[in-house]
């Protein structure tokens, strides 16, 4: 249900007390820094369709609507990236997860922090221009950090997705509230904390909710007035698919398809609570007027004996048309999921070979399974899928009382850390996790919005955990080369036309990488995990690196609340 | 991908579910029949806090009787509610009328209470400062235990990394060892119902790091 409403009553911190709502904020942190005007031209929509080929602004989340993370200007490259260094650094006051991909307009950035709050920076200089302190609800369900990925301008609005399942629209200029929608209800274990895409005055978002047994869903809202405009459940009421018994890669996954069945004609479908949550950004196909995103896990996570049947439409890739909502064509990855391995970095819009060589258009996603898929964008085929990145052992071994040993662990491979590719190359970039895991299964009943495992996933304490860069050609499967980090990989990466790919580690290193052979050529250190995606600008004639640095609550990274851009001399 | 869930009640008439509370409280535990004896429940009806809106005042005074007058319980197996979360406190009381989860004692109390009502509550609560119950931080041998057993199963993925909770998650970091203790227990057994996913995590945790877990967080 979406209750609509309009609420005009600005909260915006016009430089006047702020009340805390949570211990990782500071009260009142805009007592010294009063609201500027934040001078942009509004964003149209033939500057967003053509973000792929602007050197100055960042305005999408992912780059551009194909979401390939490539940045085209070349400013900062190969041969000078080792003199970058820090331009300036913002604090947000805002200390816990941030996994914020900043959009800049004009020289205006908007960055995002955990618990929805919304900031407009002066992208030359650092200084605050306001400050969007969203007022959240009692009520928040969320099983892996109170983040926010960002936000996202049309004309004068600044789209904004809150952690109480709120839609936002502010003024861009002054961050007032233009208008709110509820989203869903929280106490069902609904949240948001991708950023919307907007395209052609549509407001696109998802929902998190996948441990909570929510029905997920992808819709449009209306961007001039927050009204609906389209739902699709990912959860059909016909839920079951055909049995598959192997996974997209071909091996089995040790289905009882009879004992399936046996309970499917005992309780019915279960697509109301089949989970399904979409909470990364959807990639627009301008030409077919499509949108491609992927599905998460099915509820409850690891008991699959409550759900019978593949699970449609979890675990996929799915195409819509982006007029109507109407299904075009999906691709399921991992039929009736038991190990919380699902589809969660977002899909990238690339052209790739097909397998006779002919260059069609495709689409991309790297998995938590750590292989890259490519699909045909047609129908959505599987073309072929990668090398693995991360080791795999025991798949698919089904989880039991005692707890199974697997590899990959529950976050991956690769988790939602959006992918970077460079065309010209036909390389995919892609950050994973190496964290062996146990798979333990145990059944409960629905609990009414609560957290819903039905098992748990847990790291063995005894086994070393690590992470790697990873360059796939996407048009051979195989792996170009490949960096090995200390920990875990988790936040994003940024590819350039300076042949650079930029990421940053938990251990709070941020990095710049020959895109070709993955040699690294530039670092520093943050002082906190740099477990976001990277974007890039240029303002004044000079390009900008910048990223947030603020750890990761789901790995546990240490925290921080800086915002840090670098530039040449 | 993990997380879990607690909460209170909320009140409507206030003194018949408390009077209700107290009359049939004899054949409950031996903490309970000193504390009546005591009569600090009555001591805590008489002395509400005047500063807030008749009807919450009116409801919030028969929790001071075991959720202590100053925030600190009147016994160790009793809930620190004081600067609690207040989404937390919400869905326990909604959780204690539903009868998700079981209590003697707070179920008659929220019988009656509405939403609103509870979300008042809870709301009432979660602005009062958390109390110190002084309990003595942990030796490093129970801490590193603990923190393993933190980032086998991942506790701050909700808890957040300071233990503060969030909306509906609850804070733990100062919460009363006893009944931490407790509810891990009762997670594990399922007599707390009301959150099968900490069921899960809690199983899939060793007894005695757990143990060390409660003793931890009891003393931040």
């Amino acid at each position: 249900m979406n209750r609509y409403s309009i609420a005009c009553a600005a909260f915006v911190s016009l430089g006047f007390t702020l009340a805390a709502s949570n211990a990782q904020e500071i009260a009142n942190p805009d007592q010294w820094s009063p609201a500027r005007e934040a001078k942009i031209s509004p964003v149209t929509q033939d500057e967003l369709n053509a973000a792929d080929k602007s050197t100055t602004n960042f305005l999408l989340t992912n780059g551009n609507y194909a979401q390939t993370r490539f940045y085209p200007a070349k400013q900062i490259n190969r041969d000078n990236v080792k003199n970058l260094h820090v331009a300036w650094i913002f604090q947000t006051q805002v200390k816990e997860s941030l996994e914020t991909s900043p959009i800049v307009v004009d020289g205006v950035m908007y960055v995002t922090t955990s618990f929805s709050h919304v900031y407009a920076i002066d992208a030359k200089t650092g200084q605050q221009l306001w400050h969007y302190a969203h007022k959240m609800g009692p009520v928040t369900t969320y099983c892996c950090g109170p983040n926010n990925r960002g936000v996202q301008v049309l004309g004068d609005k600044v789209y904004l997705a809150t952690l109480d399942s709120k839609l936002v629209a502010l003024n861009a200029k002054t961050g007032e509230v233009v208008w709110t929608t509820d989203i869903a209800d929280p106490e069902q274990g609904y949240s948001e904390t991708m950023a919307p895409t907007v395209v052609k005055d549509k407001v696109l978002i998802g929902t998190n909710g996948g441990e909570y047994g929510i029905r997920g869903f992808l819709r449009a809202y209306d961007a001039k007035t927050g009204k609906l405009v389209w739902n699709f459940d990912t959860i059909p009421e016909n839920s079951v698919g055909v049995w598959a018994t192997k996974d997209a890669t071909g091996r089995d996954m040790h289905r009882d398809i009879q004992a399936e069945k046996d309970q499917l004609a005992k309780i019915g479908d279960p697509y109301k609570r089949l989970g399904g949550g979409v909470w990364q950004n959807p990639a627009v196909d301008l030409a077919a007027n499509r949108i491609y995103f992927v599905v998460g896990n099915p509820s409850p996570d690891l008991d699959g004996s409550l759900r019978p049947g593949d699970n449609l439409y979890t675990d996929s890739l799915v195409s819509l048309d982006l007029d109507t909502g109407k299904m075009a064509c999906h691709f399921q990855y991992i039929a009736h999921d038991v190990w919380d391995l699902d589809a969660v970095s977002p899909p990238v819009l690339v052209n790739v070979q097909d397998k006779s060589g002919k260059t069609i258009p495709g689409v991309i996603h790297a998995g938590k399974t750590g292989h890259i898929y490519v699909h045909n964008r047609k129908d959505c085929s599987l073309i072929r899928f990668s090398e693995a990145m991360v080791p795999q052992e025991n798949m698919w071994t089904l989880p039991t009382k005692e707890g199974a040993r697997m590899l990959p662990g529950a976050n991956g491979g690769v988790e939602w850390s959006p992918i970077a590719t460079d065309p010209g190359q036909a390389l995919a970039y892609a950050i994973n996790l190496h964290q062996p895991m146990t798979y333990r299964v145990d059944s409960s009943p629905y609990p009414n919005g609560k957290l819903w495992l039905g098992g748990a996933f847990t790291a063995i304490p005894t086994e070393k955990q690590s992470g790697n860069i990873t360059a796939v050609n996407y048009n051979s499967g195989k792996i170009k080369w490949q960096v090995k980090t200390p920990e875990p990989m988790i936040g994003g990466i940024l590819a350039t036309a300076g042949g650079l790919v930029f990421a940053g580690e938990g251990n709070g290193k941020f990095a710049a990488y020959n895109s070709s052979n993955g040699k690294e050529l530039w670092n520093f250190h943050a002082g906190a995990g740099v477990n976001a995606p990277p974007s890039s600008y240029t303002v004044g004639g000079k390009q900008y690196v910048v990223v947030g640095a603020g750890g990761n609550t789901q790995v546990n990274f240490r925290r921080g609340d800086s915002i840090v851009a670098f530039t040449l001399d | 991908m993990h997380e879990c869930h607690v909460t209170i009640a909320k009140a409507g008439p206030v003194a018949a579910p408390l009077l209700f509370s107290l009359t049939g409280m004899k054949s409950m535990v031996g903490n309970w029949m000193g504390m009546i004896s005591r009569g600090i429940i009555l001591g805590a009806l008489l002395s509400a806090a005047p500063a807030l809106a008749q009807g919450v005042a009116e409801k919030v005074k028969v929790c001071a009787g075991c959720h202590g007058q100053d925030g600190k319980p009147i016994d160790k197996a009793i809930p620190i509610i004081w600067g609690q979360q207040a989404g937390y406190i919400y869905i326990q009381l909604r959780d204690f009328k539903r009868g998700d989860r079981k209590n003697e004692i707070m179920q008659p109390i929220v019988a009656s209470f509405e939403k609103n009502d509870m979300l008042a509550i809870a709301e009432y609560f979660a602005q009062k400062p958390w109390p110190n119950l002084g309990q003595p931080r942990s030796a490093k041998d129970v801490a590193q235990r603990a923190l393993s057993a933190e980032h086998s199963v991942g506790c701050t993925g909700c808890h957040l990394e300071q233990f503060q909770g969030d909306g509906t998650v609850p804070r733990l970091a100062g919460q009363s060892r006893d009944y931490l203790a407790k509810t891990i227990a009762d997670f594990r057994t399922r007599a707390r119902g009301n959150n099968p996913g900490m069921t899960d995590l809690m199983r899939a945790t060793p007894p005695d790091d757990l143990a060390a877990l409660a003793e931890y967080l009891a003393g931040l």
